[in-house]
């Protein structure tokens, strides 16, 4: 904006420094207000969704997801075939494909670009802080680039989430000649497929992304994005409504019904893979969550319709099982359901064997944390639910940081919540819920059923889409009943977008997909 | 005086040093393990224990601090751990943008600060002396966050005649644009610090005036003007230095939930983020350079005294 020239007198000056906080929308341009600012744009290294959301749209996987969607569907391959056995993947890969710095995509980059995370001593390997290969590339024995177009890649073992892995963020395609140019920086310097290729870079202030005008799919309406962080729920706010920004998400939960009465923004709330749960150590006598009554009661105590309407304003659904609705069909909705009751959980606790309810439970909740919600009042929440019930538990609170390693530490009862990246099953019952998982893993309640373990192991190893689902429906039902946690409720997205933005869509994995969107002024 | 500026450079050293030893240990003690958390909840316990391997985690805390000092007295600070780049470059980078705010901040604080804390000596037991007064006494006790977020709706979002967050709009801005973007914050920040200054310039000014050679000023016909800015000013500005240096350094610390707020990008917004991240290289590089300009303030206020009264020397 160039209001400024020398000729201005000082009224003027003074006029336009408080003038129109809005700059008139430039045409195909639209700004996109994040939480917080992009790390990296290397895509092996990011683990946190405010970074992806930019690093979508500048590199490619195998295979992506269907636009709004957890669907697989062809990305930089355009066809593939699983062995009987399950144990090898050829991939038909796209012709005439170039990564951003102009070179060809083929099946030795991909080759290339796996083998950097899976080979300790490949060429680029060292560029690697983080490393995601173990939960992404774990399954991969051997990557043969069979000939230009065609990768063979061959299993230790059959593996069922193997695919919808591909379309994860660790796993992109990073262009061989940018690692090799860049090396430890390539972070700096991306080179994807995507649809979008990166213009300008400022960290802290914001990154321009433009299309890529040799882009092989269709090409995406909106010629520029713009991401900047804005850290504040507020600012977020202020910026959206005076026009600063044309997108954003996470706005605070009692600023929605003014937004919703806003002419000019259109407010989205999808349903996402989110889970928000209260995980209870099923392995403690004192106090005794090693019996099911107990820890059914609790789902029993906890008014869940309140939680969601009280503090989460409606924009959340009321759980019964770590799979929310945003995993379809593969979601068990014949579950056994603990409707808030607390006469019910009072008979339970009696026949348990404590009808005056116990006490001494330390209760975990973080002060903050990603896709954590309200965890303070929401903790007090069910703190009160269950102290009417006669369950007295203290709260202790932690700091995001602090708690991440505290809660892998065996807690007595803890909070968490999970956002799936992909919508794979596996990655939530196995990785929660599996008794593979113990402490330091990820099941912190250290459940364990040994049907629910051959059920959620076996579907690991099948391929089948149809007999997964068979397993995981079966599986849903033994955990609901068995209850290891206290199922509280499923986020929904929330975003909000000025109206000029058409046929944008909710995505369930976090993103912010704009290829499919249009602009109209 | 030479001396004298050799011999407090020589004393910044041990005081570095002292701080380096103690943000490393803070960092190190405090719960919470850097290798959790950037891997995020996907991560195998094994690859976290790798990463642990690889960051030098596992070693002695003190092999540790000797290793990272090693390195910073040869000027490298290392990589950050979360943006995978320099530490050094972009704590600078960052650096310049805290001083941006900083100096708005300040030249907000010394013209509306000094201003009033003048004016309200002068005009002493008034209207205007108590008015000011209650003013300042609110601006010392707003907190920053609450006068930021109340700026932004009632600026940003109510009159909309002020942007809400950030050093440039989205689309890119000239000197003008940062200007406007500059302003609330470095109200917002500098506010605590001008109600300080006001309050301390009024009372060391009415001490002046009360003392004899302002009465033999006034007895000598030297005009009132004179007397207030010339003659009382020069003898009160020892106190308004000392405590406008203590004020560069809690605006230079107290900048973190401004740029919080405000979404600055400057220093102690990225030091935020370390901190949640446990970005340890960027928090000790950080903090060591914040440390570093506040011990050179203090200095630049020492000599500033003998410049200001030159009954002081340095020995």
């Amino acid at each position: 904006m160039k209001i400024w020239n020398s000729g201005a007198g000082a009224l003027l000056a003074t006029a336009a420094f408080f003038g129109a906080a809005a700059p008139a929308l430039a045409d195909e341009t639209i700004v996109i207000g994040l939480q917080a600012e992009p790390v990296t744009f290397d895509p092996t290294q990011i683990s946190d969704l405010n970074t992806s959301r930019v690093v979508h749209r500048i590199y490619e996987g195998l295979v992506g997801l269907k636009y709004g969607t957890y669907d697989l569907e062809p990305r930089l391959a355009e066809s593939w075939e699983i062995s009987e056995d399950g144990l090898v993947y050829t991939f038909k890969l796209r012709e005439g494909v170039k990564f951003h710095d102009g070179t060809d995509f083929n099946a030795e980059a991909v080759k290339y670009s796996f083998e950097r995370q899976t080979d300790e001593n490949h060429p680029a390997h060292g560029s690697l802080t983080y490393r995601g290969a173990p939960s992404y590339l774990g399954p991969v024995d051997t990557i043969e680039a069979v000939d230009d177009l065609t990768l063979k890649i061959t299993l230790k073992q059959p593996s069922g989430p193997f695919l919808a892995r591909l379309a994860g963020m660790t796993v992109k395609i990073v262009s061989p000649a940018a690692l090799k140019a860049h090396g430890d920086d390539v972070g700096q310097f991306p080179a994807g497929t995507g649809p979008y290729m990166l213009e300008e870079w400022e960290p802290g202030i914001r990154a321009t992304l433009t299309v890529n005008p040799d882009y092989y799919g269709t090409a995406p309406e909106i010629e520029k994005l713009i991401y900047v962080p804005i850290l504040e729920p507020v600012a977020r706010l202020s910026a959206l409504t005076t026009g600063e920004i044309d997108l954003t998400i996470d706005v605070p939960f009692d600023s929605l019904t003014e937004l919703e009465e806003n002419p000019d923004i259109e407010l989205q709330q999808g349903a996402s893979a989110h889970v928000w749960f209260v995980a209870l150590n099923t392995q403690l006598s004192d106090p005794p969550f090693d019996n099911v009554l107990v820890r059914q009661a609790m789902n029993y105590a906890v008014d869940k319709e309140g939680i969601v309407n009280d503090i989460l304003q409606g924009t959340a659904t009321v759980s019964s099982g770590p799979l929310s609705a945003g995993y379809g069909d593969l979601q068990n909705k014949d579950v056994r359901k603990y409707d808030y009751d607390p006469e019910k959980a009072k008979e339970f606790l009696a026949e348990a064997g404590y009808p005056d309810g116990f006490g001494g439970c330390e209760f975990m909740v973080p002060e903050s944390g990603s896709g954590m919600q309200a965890p303070i009042e929401m903790g007090t929440y069910i703190q009160a639910n269950l102290s009417a019930v006669g369950i007295d538990c203290q709260i202790k609170t932690m700091e995001w940081g602090a708690y991440l390693t505290a809660y892998r530490e065996s807690p007595m009862m803890a909070q968490m919540s999970w956002n799936p990246p992909i919508g794979d099953p596996d990655i939530v019952l196995n990785n929660l819920l599996n008794s593979s998982n113990f402490p330091p893993g990820w099941n912190a309640g250290s459940y364990k059923n040994e049907r629910v373990d051959e059920l959620v192991s076996t579907a690991q190893r099948l391929s089948d889409p149809d007999e997964r689902r068979e397993l995981y429906l079966e599986a849903q039902a033994l955990i609901a009943e068995d209850a290891p946690w206290i199922f509280v409720d499923h986020g929904n997205q929330i975003i909000a977008h000025t109206t000029k933005l058409k046929n944008f869509l909710v995505s369930p994995n976090f993103d912010l997909v704009v290829e499919g969107a249009s602009y109209e002024d | 005086m030479r001396n004298y500026l050799l011999k407090r450079l020589a004393q910044t050293i041990p005081v570095l040093f002292g701080i380096s030893i103690l943000v490393f240990s803070m960092l190190h003690l405090a719960p919470g393990d850097p290798a959790d958390l950037l891997l995020g909840p996907d991560a195998t316990p094994e690859a976290v224990e790798d990463l642990r391997e690889d960051m030098g985690l596992n070693r002695p805390l003190i092999v540790q601090y000797g290793a990272w000092a090693g390195r910073i007295v040869q000027g490298d600070f290392g990589r950050s751990v979360v943006l995978n780049r320099a530490v050094l470059p972009e704590v600078m980078k960052r650096f310049k943008n805290t001083l941006i705010l900083t100096a708005g901040a300040l030249a907000f604080a010394v013209v509306f600060g000094i201003g009033i804390g003048i004016l309200a000596a002068k005009f002493h037991q008034t209207v205007f002396d108590s008015a000011a007064m209650l003013v300042a006494l609110a601006g010392i006790s707003m907190p920053t966050f609450f006068t930021g977020i109340a700026a932004i709706l009632i600026f940003a979002m109510g009159f909309q005649v002020l942007p809400s967050s950030g050093m440039y709009p989205a689309r890119g801005g000239d000197f003008f644009d940062l200007m406007r973007h500059l302003l609330m914050p470095a109200v917002t920040l500098g506010a605590v610090s001008a109600a300080i200054l006001a309050r301390i310039t009024r009372s060391a000014m009415l001490e002046v005036i009360q003392q004899d050679f302002i009465r033999t000023a006034r007895a000598k016909g030297v005009s009132e003007d004179k007397v207030v800015w010339i003659h009382a000013l020069r003898n009160a500005s020892i106190t308004i230095v000392t405590v406008l240096g203590m004020q560069i350094g809690y605006l230079l610390g107290g900048s973190v939930i401004t740029e919080a707020v405000f979404s600055w990008p400057g220093l102690g917004q990225m030091m935020v983020r370390a901190i949640q991240a446990r970005d340890y290289p960027t928090v000790q590089g950080g903090v060591l350079i914040i440390a570093m300009s506040f011990v050179f303030i203090n200095l630049a206020v020492d000599l500033i005294y003998a410049w200001l009264d030159p009954r002081i020397r340095y020995s």
